[in-house]
Formats: structure tokens, sequence, C-alpha cells
């Protein structure tokens, strides 16, 4: 395969047959359409390169700043495709959830806007949703943005309906699935495809699934949510069906750990969606039938999302010198200073005075000729061992004398004979009247 | 199926209503509409608060929002805790003048006239001010009637954030956070008329990444008055820590879907004149944003608190909370309704149930839209029903409540309220957990309707005692059979 342009590399990607043995469905094949394996990551990169395509020449002659409503893929793709032509993206955005494509994002030198959460007092002049309000920003501008608004733009439903649909009805020897089930978030994969597949076969049965209310999946909106949605049309969908995040994590992992399939949350959804809707058919079916899911973009940038989650699937072996073995009997055995007694340890220089508050904290007041090490990277530095010798007396400071008396007991632990906490920490120091300075 | 929106009810609040022959006394002794207050609540909840200050080993002062209710009994027994209160008039400051609270435990809050602010500078209470204009002027005052030093907070707001930007809903108060260079020129000015104590910020939104922003940079804004030499050592963040009204979160999620789809026509309307509460039908979609309080809200009060200063802060990566001990600065925080949760009740009599022709029950009630101002602010909680007798027919009823003000808009809710029981004529519904801006916050006497008494409900020696509210002190001396 040459290519002149990643974008030409867009689609025409793999239906993989999911093994029986993972499953457990008799008489139905199960098909992921792989479209993690998109360029860009994902299957918004169809939409957003069908979309932003045929504007792009008119953009890049103006300048214009390409921008979209997206907290996701669709940003992602669009990022990307600004960038090969030398413009700007901007996403706009209700609340980004998910850190790693928000960095990625500003990697990929996007600009991420946040419209203000929620008002507590209730303001009745502002009843506007996020896409309205977007609206109206772009209206009031004079020009300058190629939006591709892809809630409502049917090049969204036209990228699957002439590219993602027929390679799956290809890809099945010129037949439509039986079954068709697909996570809804902007609706434009599930009608495209399905408007596909029943041009091939009316009977083509079509499940879409929506979050749960009180969860969070990444690209699924949730029922209410849906409505809002310009290309959702309810008459597509033969049943809409709900799914948990723990249902979207648990396909995740049965995808990334059995089937070679380094599917994110949407996928992990549309698998597990899938064959809780099949199990109950499998049982009454007495002839072969095909289905057909969509395994969305990659796990790779949903590892905050699992690991908030999931913290147990990230367990790791414990490290040596940690703070939290530290035991309570330890720590009231732990050497402690007064106020008074420090300024006297301070003025003979007897030894190190080691501040372990945050920089900023540090920069802007702290006692005379102490030095800063913050308390995480002191703690980093524990792990390896003690970072001064035993011959070098130690004097711990934070804020109130709790975590100073805590390393104090660790380091004693450690073997350390001469180390000792300021008690009350610097809030008692300042409190005394003592001397702060800053450099 | 009946869409309830049941109310969460604390062991307390409901040992009150259990009480229903006290309640249909005092219904009919003091007239309706009736406010409730449960003044002993209120020590319970600043006690919560304290704990997630002690948690995080913070320092510094919760200040009751006065505004949220007019209450003398809930000013007093504060008094007597160790909170602190935010005044926002000049009554709300003789209010708590005269209840108890000495100067150095109250803040001055919101717009201020020039007697309000003469009135803080003479007794001394901290001033946190809105505006430049606001400095000078009080350093002018303080100047010419030759007082003392007056302690101020400077309130920013337009905080700019690096990275993702975020946007907040525009403020009318506080000064720009990028100007802050001008405010601590006047404030160097005047150093013989004030002293800055502290910076302060109050976001209207729920939304923590906003606020993470506004308090670094305060923290940005406290490191420029130390490079000058100044010394504040306290942030004030405000408020808006929030209240979990419902029981069920699944009532909610249930009842905004049902929502949506009435908006949509797919089914029958829930509410008056097919009112959408911010939602409307476009075209087969919904447009708009739902208007509403986030009635069910799990996570809200100290545990907001708690939740915010666990919260990493976006520049120096490290949590609030670790960050404000790291820099010894003291901790402000001004809840209102959240400091209020389970502290009263709305009484009111029913005064006729009717069926209409087109199937729509109606209960029509001694009070308006303005005694339990739930639409007002947005917060859909059903009221609870109060038999004088026997249930008069058993099984739930959809019902709309009228006021009793002579104005077609005059309803209670405009949603249709389900009542696991049909109520009749004389029964009460009591509208709980509406000590918080739900009672008395615009209660008007429009049409010459009586503004609702108050009474303070309280326990002592193992009962229930009532007093009228501007009757109520802590120490209970005057003891009233039940």
């Amino acid at each position: 395969m040459r290519f002149e342009n990643m974008t030409d590399a867009i689609g025409n990607t793999p239906l993989v047959r999911i093994d029986a043995a993972v499953h457990g469905l008799r008489n139905i094949d199960l098909y992921a359409k792989m479209e993690l394996l998109n360029p860009f990551g994902s299957l918004k990169d169809r939409a957003a390169w069908n979309m932003a395509r045929p504007l792009l020449a008119q953009a890049v002659e103006r300048g214009d700043t390409v921008v979209e409503l997206s907290s996701g893929n669709t940003a992602k793709a669009l990022a990307v495709i600004a960038g090969m032509h030398g413009l700007t993206f901007k996403s706009v955005t209700n609340r980004m959830k998910v850190t790693e494509i928000k960095d990625l994002l500003l990697l990929l030198g996007a600009e991420i806007d946040e419209l203000p959460g929620q008002a507590e007092c209730l303001d009745p002049s502002d009843t506007d949703d996020p896409l309205t309000r977007m609206y109206h920003r772009l209206a009031e501008s004079d020009g300058g943005y190629l939006h591709t608004d892809q809630y409502f733009n049917e090049l969204n439903v036209d990228a699957h309906l002439n590219g993602t649909g027929p390679e799956i009805v290809k890809d099945l020897d010129g037949r439509a699935p039986d079954y068709f089930i697909a996570c809804v978030g902007t609706a434009g994969s599930s009608t495209g495809v399905a408007a596909a597949l029943r041009q091939h076969n009316p009977e083509v049965r079509v499940v879409g699934l929506v979050a749960h209310k009180s969860d969070f999946i990444p690209g699924i909106r949730t029922i209410d949510e849906v409505h809002e949605v310009g290309l959702f049309d309810p008459d597509v969908y033969d049943e809409v069906e709900t799914i948990t995040a723990d249902d979207a994590i648990d396909g995740l992992l049965t995808l990334v750990r059995r089937c070679g399939t380094l599917a994110g949350p949407t996928g992990g959804g549309a698998y597990q969606g899938a064959v809780r809707h099949l199990r109950a058919i499998d049982a009454q079916l007495t002839e072969r039938r095909t289905a057909v899911f969509i395994v969305c973009d990659r796990v790779e940038s949903y590892m905050s999302y699992l690991r908030e989650r999931r913290p147990e699937l990230f367990g790791r072996p414990p490290r040596r010198n940690s703070l939290r073995t530290v035991t309570d009997a330890e720590v009231r055995q732990a050497a402690v200073v007064d106020v008074a007694e420090a300024e006297r340890w301070i003025a003979e220089r007897r030894g190190l005075v080691v501040d372990l508050r945050s920089p900023f904290a540090y920069q802007a007041l702290h006692i005379d000729g102490s030095v800063n090490i913050v308390d995480e990277i002191f703690a980093e530095l524990l792990h390896g061992g003690l970072p001064f010798g035993r011959r070098q007396p130690v004097l711990l400071v934070c804020p109130v004398g709790e975590k100073s008396a805590r390393y104090a007991a660790l380091l004693t632990r450690m073997g350390h004979p001469d180390v000792r906490s300021l008690d009350g920490g610097i809030i008692a120091w300042r409190d005394a009247g003592a001397e702060l300075v800053r450099d | 199926m009946p869409l309830y929106l049941s109310p969460r009810i604390g062991p307390t609040l409901q040992s009150a209503l259990d009480e229903t022959a006290l309640m249909a006394q005092l219904s009919d002794a003091l007239g309706s509409p009736l406010g409730v207050i449960l003044p002993q609540q209120v020590a319970d909840n600043v006690a919560a608060f304290r704990s997630i200050f002690s948690a995080h080993r913070l320092a510094g002062q919760i200040y009751y929002a006065h505004k949220a209710n007019r209450s003398s009994a809930l000013v007093r027994e504060l008094a007597a805790t160790d909170a602190g209160i935010d005044v926002a008039s000049l009554a709300e400051l003789q209010h708590a003048l005269g209840a108890g609270f000495g100067p150095q435990r109250i803040m001055a809050t919101g717009p201020k006239n020039e007697e309000f602010l003469w009135l803080c500078a003479v007794t001394g209470v901290t001033v946190s001010a809105d505006s430049v204009g606001e400095l000078a002027a009080l350093a002018t005052l303080v100047t010419n009637w030759s007082l003392p030093r007056v302690r101020v907070m400077a309130r920013l707001s337009g905080f700019s954030s690096t990275g993702v930007r975020f946007t907040s809903r525009r403020s009318r108060f506080g000064m720009s956070a990028a100007a802050v260079s001008e405010v601590l020129d006047l404030i160097e000015k005047h150093a013989g008329a004030l002293d800055l104590v502290g910076m302060a910020f109050h976001l209207d939104t729920i939304g923590l990444p906003e606020k993470a922003v506004a308090l670094e940079g305060c923290l940005g804004a406290l490191d420029e008055c130390r490079r000058r030499g100044l010394r504040p050592w306290s942030v004030d963040i405000g408020g808006g820590f929030g209240v979990d009204y419902l029981a069920d979160g699944t009532q909610w999620e249930r009842y905004t879907t049902a929502l949506t789809e009435a908006v949509l026509g797919r089914r029958a309307p829930l509410t008056w004149a097919g009112h959408g509460y911010g939602l409307r039908a476009e075209g087969g979609h919904v447009r708009g944003a739902l208007n509403l309080y986030p009635a069910h809200r799990p996570v809200s009060g100290p545990a907001y608190l708690d939740r915010l200063l666990r919260t990493t802060a976006p520049e120096q990566r490290r949590p609030l909370g670790t960050l404000l001990l790291d820099n010894m600065y003291d901790l402000h925080v001004e809840p209102g309704r959240a400091l209020l949760d389970q502290c009263g009740l709305v009484l009111t009599r029913v005064l006729e149930v009717r069926d209409e022709a087109n199937g729509d029950t109606i209960v029509r009630l001694d009070c308006n839209a303005r005694d339990v101002s739930l639409e007002e602010h947005g917060v859909l909680m059903d009221p609870v029903v109060v038999h004088r007798t026997t249930t008069a027919a058993a099984g739930p009823v959809g019902v709309y409540l009228f006021g009793n003000l002579c104005l077609e808009a005059d309803l209670i809710t405009r949603r249709k309220v389900f009542l696991p029981s049909r109520p009749r004529t004389g029964d009460l519904l009591a509208f709980v957990n509406t000590a918080g801006y739900l009672m008395d916050f615009s209660a008007t006497q429009a049409l010459r309707q009586p503004i609702g008494r108050k009474v303070a409900l309280y326990r002592d020696g193992g009962a229930w005692r009532w007093c009228l509210d501007e009757q109520y002190w802590p120490v209970h001396r005057r003891v009233e059979a039940a």
C-alpha cells in the first residue's frame, strides 16, 4: 500500500470474527468492525474527514479556524486534519473528562474552551444548551471559522452510509448481517451503517446502545442526551438498550485480554451490549445468524478513566520505605522539637533543615537556611534509600508537624540516628512570631 | 406509575414530622403558611463542615450566609457555635450583632451602601470588598471618622487558566484577578485605614475545575501580596456547596427522562401548560438546557468541600487543601443552603381539592409560590401529606398545586406533583428541607396576603418544644408544653 496522505488511509478497516469460545454464542457468528485501526485512532476519522474535506480549500485560503463541539475522537481527528492543512483547531466542550485526550489535543496544538459548569443558584436567563451557545458565538464572530457541526451534519452519516456500511456488506460476501449493534454518540455511524445494511436487507435488526443516566462512558450519550442530537432518529433502532460503565469496562477487558483487540470503553460497551442482547436470541435459534458491532477506538487514551473506576486492575507490589507502612507507634517515638528549641538548633547551625512544603509556598516564605524538598519527591527519594548521610543531623518541617513526624519516624526506621520534626510545623513557627524570609 | 420526587428526610426532621398533632395545632394557631425552623440541626451541620477542615488540618472560619433565611433562631443558635456569619445588608449586620456575634466573626459581603460600610467600619467587622471603588470609599470613611484600621478581603473574579481554557459565567461581583496590582496599590496607599487579611472569590457554579482555577488564582494574588510585604493569611472560597434534596437518585433520573419525553410530545404533559423547565422541542429534537437545580446531588455540602480540597491545582499540581496548608493560609467558606440542610419545613393548609373535567386534580393551598419558593429556585421536590384523620382515598394521585394569589401564574410548582395519598380539605402539606432559600427568601405581602409566621421547634428534656422564632434563644429558659 502506498499513499500520498495519511487521510488516504482512513477506512477499509478489517471485519474480524470474535472467537465463539470467548462470546459463547452457539448459533451466531459475531464480527467486530475494527474502526480502531483508522490512522488517527477511531471511527471518527471517517466523519471528520468527510465533513471537513469539502470546506478545506476555502478555509485554507481564508486562514479559518476549524471548530467543533467535541471532547473526544472527533476533536482529535479534526485537530490532526487541521494541522495537516496548516489550520488551527479549537475544541469547545462542556467538560472534557478524559485527561489523556485533553493532553493529546494540546500536544496537537489545539485550543480547548471549556464552557461553564451548571449554576448553583438558578439563573432564569441561562437556558441555552452548549450547542446553541456555540452557534451564538459563531454568529457573533465575523466568520473565520470552519464549523463541522457533527451533531447535525449529514456528511457525518454519509461517511458511514458510503464507507463503513458497504465495507461490512462486502466483507460478508455481499450479505448484510442479521444484527447490527452500535453505541449512540453523534448517531452518525449507527444511522449511516444501518441505512447501508438495510439497502441490502430491510430485515436487519439494529440495536442502539446508550449509557445509563448516572454513568459516564466516553463517546456514548445517555437516553436523554440522544434527543439533543440532530442526527438521532429513534426509528433507526429496533431497540434502544442501556449499558453501564461497568458493562463497558467488562467488555473492554474481554476484547483487550482475549481477542487481541485494544479497544476503548465504547468498543467494550458495544461488545458487552451485543453479547447480552444476542444471548437471549441465540437460545431460540435453529439456523446460523450473523451479527456485527463496532470497535470505535483504542484503549490507551482511557488509562485514567480505567484507573479511577477499577483501581484494582493497576495493583502494584508495595515499594520499600513507603510512608504508608509507618505505624502510629513509630510516629509517637519520633523525635520532635518545639519552636524555641528549633530556633536554637538552627541558630547554632547544627544540621540540615528540610522544608517538605510545595516550592511555591516555600519560595513565598520559609525558615532561613532551609532547603526545599517537596514531600512527594522526598517520598520518591526514600524509596531508593537515605538521601543524606547518617552523620548529617536533620530537622524536618511541614505545615502542621504531622507529615514531618511521619517522615522522621520513617528515617529513624531506615537507620538515621539524628532526625527530628518541628512540632506544630511552620504554622506554629509563624504563630510564635519566629522569623520567616523570602529570597 | 407515579413519578415521585421524594425528599431526603433525616432523623431529626422525620421525628418532627411525626408529631402530627403538634403540626396541626401549630398550623391552626398560627396560620398558613408556617415556617418551622429546627435550629439545633444547624449546629450539627457546622460540625460536619468543621470535620472536613480538621481532616485537612486547615484552620479558618465557616461563615453562615445569612441571606438563605431571615430566621432569628438560626442566627442565635449559630452564635452559640464556633461559626461566623456572612451578612449582605445593613439589617443583616444589625441582626447578627444583636444575636451575639462579635465583629471578629462577621464578614460583610455583597453590594453595600454608605450606612452599611459605616456600621462595618465602626464595629470592626471584616469587609469583603467587591470593587476598587468600594475600598476607596471605605478608606475615606475610616479616615474621615478617625476609625481604627478595617480588616478587608478583596473579592476577585475573571480568573484565567492556561492550557485548557475554562470559561466561567460573567459575574457582577469582584475585581479582575488580572488587575490585582491596582487593588494592592490602593490598599498600600491607604495602609492606615485598610488591613488586607485575605483574598476571596465566589463562583456560581457546581463545577470543580472552575473553582480550582479560581482558588489557585487567589494563591497567585496572595503571593503578589507577600512580594510587596503585605501579610494576608486567608482565602475565602464563598459558598455553593449544595444540598442533596432527593432520597432516591433513580427517581430523579426517571423524572427527567419523562420530562424530556413530555417535551417531545411522546407522553402526556407533566407540567402546567406544557412548561419544559428550559427544554423545548425543535423539529423533533430537544433544545435548550434543563434549567433546574440538580436536586439529586450525591456529592454536596461538606463532601463537596472535601472533594474540592482534594482536587489537584491545575498549575502547581498539588491538592488545593495541601497548597493552602503549605502556605499557612486559613480557609474561609460561606455556605448558606448547605448549612441549613434539614433545618426546617413550611407547613401549608389545603383549602380545596377538586377534580377538573379534563381529569386534572387541583389542590389549592393557603400559601403562594413566594412562600415556598421551590419553583423560583428550580428545586423539584414533593411535599409530605400530613393527614388530619385517616387517609381520604388510598393510592397515589397526580395533582397541580395552586396558590392563594389571584394570579394565573401562582402555582406552587408548575409540575404535576404525585402524592402517595389524596389529601382532603384541612389536611396539611409539609414542604420539608426548605430552610435554605426556599422558605422566606422572596416572601411578599402582595395582595395583602400575610407573610407566614415562623416558629422554632427544638428538643428539650427529651421532648419537642416550640416558641415563636423571634422568641428563641439557645438558652432554653422559656419552656412551653408541646
